[in-house]
């Protein structure tokens, strides 16, 4: 008798092994829903690809945080002669529609893991959170004129929160106040998406690692080293609801990143902050999918930190080498966010991934001064022989004033790329690129390069 | 507090009064009332050459060296050779920080703002003091 139901007991345990063993694999559908325009409605929905919000729910649910004194809602379109200022955080907006977890897990949602079933994305519209946040940063979108061509968000239907603090409330408050509006005004506004049927759906699979090394066992093993902005206040990302600056180097799935488990809380340089929206549609993420199985194998992605304590930096590029190397990979591509500090960090792991015979290209914008002579990095090592640039952020350009501003103009000549005499009395603008929102995103998210006679 | 077997006589260099007042009594301070964002990283060239090296990275920060006046390091002690790694890296951050400037000074800031800054100054050097690794280097 006892016999039997032990030999019962584990075909049991074999079938339900065998059953996890299938949702282990992450596959993640993506629905991209194409949003072509953006009104305000009596219900938030999406009705033959125009996107209407129900600005009172919106203002409601920001308010629900008493850290906010004040919000409104302001719509955003490609071509209209409007200026947005300053911007903290861009996300699209996106809903799971099955699979574990639920978007933008650790933050606004549970813990759990994310990246496989069915996710629906909200493409061409996104959620802009804007307002004072500290006197002197954050960024410029344009909707047109010259500036616009610098920044992806001129050719999205935006729904802007603007969003004003209590009084005397701290800095670190305020972030959190403004990172978290952002999150779940996108996720309100993603559930519109549920019920929707998507323009297109693009399948996205990754599998355990020996099974992803057998599918393509002749290509090139290819992994991604995404590093994390991480270095204090307004400097900040966030992996599972985990502070970037307290975790070590971990493996993950590329599809996790697609539903949230990274988000931004960096507000600091407009030109290359890693906004949630270029977490969610990372280009790399995109391009290496885009190849796999055809001229390389991507295994997945590497992340890890930029911190300031200078041991923390040793151990996290350790760590990433010895990820690296542990899972065999031939080659990396790897993305930094910032300038100055996470040079070093860059340039860490570029020298230890390279010593363990792994090929590296690094992807990263360039500030080599006005006139582009100077270094364009603040670090440097021999094995940095393999460079993709985004630009240089400290072009000038101009542009002409706009009719509409969405958020205030007060703080142009303290954001950086803004200097005094940057705002023209006729509210033209002369700045450094760097000003314009992602204009030199150092993932590839933008238009500019440089090239090499 | 506990500095550790090996753990290394550490000296903050400063000209942001918020990190002094935090941190005066707890660690050596060498704090530059009236110094700039480049005086900060000389002065800590300075304690390199004369046996120290860099524990915290000196362009900390993704603000530029000509937008913020505020510059925190945290540097140790060591009683070996000049350490070149830090060097390097201080030598580095000069270079950065005088290709920003050369082209165009810091401003004048408003009460509100300098505030703003120290606050994003003092935050980069807390993470470090908070990590429990600290007082093992």
């Amino acid at each position: 008798m006892t016999i039997r139901y032990c030999f019962c007991y584990k075909i049991e345990y074999i079938d339900r092994i065998e059953i996890e063993k299938e949702v282990v694999i992450l596959k993640l559908e993506l629905g991209k829903i194409k949003i072509s325009d953006v009104q305000f409605g009596d219900k938030t929905e999406v009705v033959k690809g125009t996107l209407y919000v129900n600005k009172d729910e919106i203002i409601k649910l920001v308010l629900e945080d008493d850290r906010i004194l004040s919000a409104n809602v302001e719509l955003a379109r490609p071509g209209e002669s409007v200026r947005i200022a300053p911007v903290k955080d861009v996300i699209e907006p996106r809903v799971k529609v099955s699979g574990s977890g639920a978007i933008f897990p650790g933050t606004i949602n549970k813990v759990k893991e994310v990246g496989s079933g069915r996710t629906h994305a909200l493409v061409g519209a996104t959620v802009i959170t804007c307002g004072r946040i500290v006197g002197f940063q954050e960024g410029v979108i344009d909707m047109s004129g010259p500036a616009a061509k610098y920044t992806p968000f001129s050719e999205t239907n935006n729904v802007c929160i603007v969003i004003e603090p209590v009084e005397g409330l701290e800095t670190h408050d305020y972030e959190a106040a403004g990172r978290m509006v952002g999150l779940r005004v996108a996720a309100y506004i993603g559930e519109a998406g549920r019920n929707v049927e998507p323009d297109e759906i693009v399948t996205y699979e990754t599998k355990p690692l020996q099974e992803q090394v057998k599918q393509y066992p002749d290509l090139p093993k290819i992994g991604y080293i995404h590093m994390l902005q991480s270095q204090g206040l307004l400097h900040d990302t966030y992996y599972y609801g985990v502070d970037a600056k307290v975790m070590v180097p971990t493996f993950m799935y590329p599809t996790e990143i697609m539903d949230g488990a990274i988000i931004s809380g960096n507000c600091v340089a407009p030109c290359d902050k890693v906004t949630t929206f270029h977490h969610l549609n990372n280009p790399v993420i995109e391009d290496l999918y885009k190849r796999h199985g055809v001229d390389l194998n991507f295994i997945g992605v590497v992340l890890t930190n930029e911190n300031v304590f200078l041991a923390d930096k040793e151990r996290s590029s350790d760590m990433t080498a010895k990820l690296c190397e542990f899972l065999g990979l031939d080659g990396v591509i790897i993305t930094e966010e910032g300038y100055g500090n996470p040079d070093t960090d860059l340039m860490m792991n570029c020298r230890k991934v390279s010593q363990k015979g792994i090929k590296v290209v690094l992807i990263t914008d360039e500030f080599p001064g006005r006139d582009g002579k100077s270094q364009s990095l603040a670090d440097a090592t021999e094995e940095g022989d393999a460079l993709v640039s985004c630009g240089n952020g400290n072009v000038i350009i101009n542009f002409p004033p706009m009719e509409k501003v969405i958020g205030t103009l007060d703080f142009i000549e303290t954001m950086i790329g803004g200097y005094e005499g940057s705002l023209k009395p006729d509210g033209s603008i002369e700045a450094e690129l760097q000003i314009i929102i992602a204009s030199t995103i150092a993932n590839g998210y933008n238009k500019l390069s440089a090239k090499g006679y | 507090m506990h500095k550790g077997g090996t753990a290394l006589e550490k000296f903050i260099i400063t000209n942001n009064d918020k990190v002094y007042k935090k941190y005066k009594g707890k660690y050596k301070i060498v704090f530059l009332e009236k110094g700039s964002y480049t005086d900060v990283l000389n002065e800590t060239r300075d304690y390199i050459h004369n046996g120290c090296k860099l524990i915290t990275h000196p362009m900390a920060g993704s603000l530029k060296p000509n937008q913020t006046p505020y510059k925190s390091v945290i540097i140790g002690k060591t009683s070996e050779k000049t350490d070149y790694s830090s060097v390097i890296l201080i030598e580095n951050s000069l270079d950065a920080a005088n290709k920003f400037l050369k082209h165009k000074s810091t401003p004048k800031w408003n009460e509100k703002i300098l505030n703003d800054f120290k606050t994003v100054d003092l935050s980069l050097i807390e993470n470090v003091i908070v990590n429990p690794m600290f007082n093992i280097y």
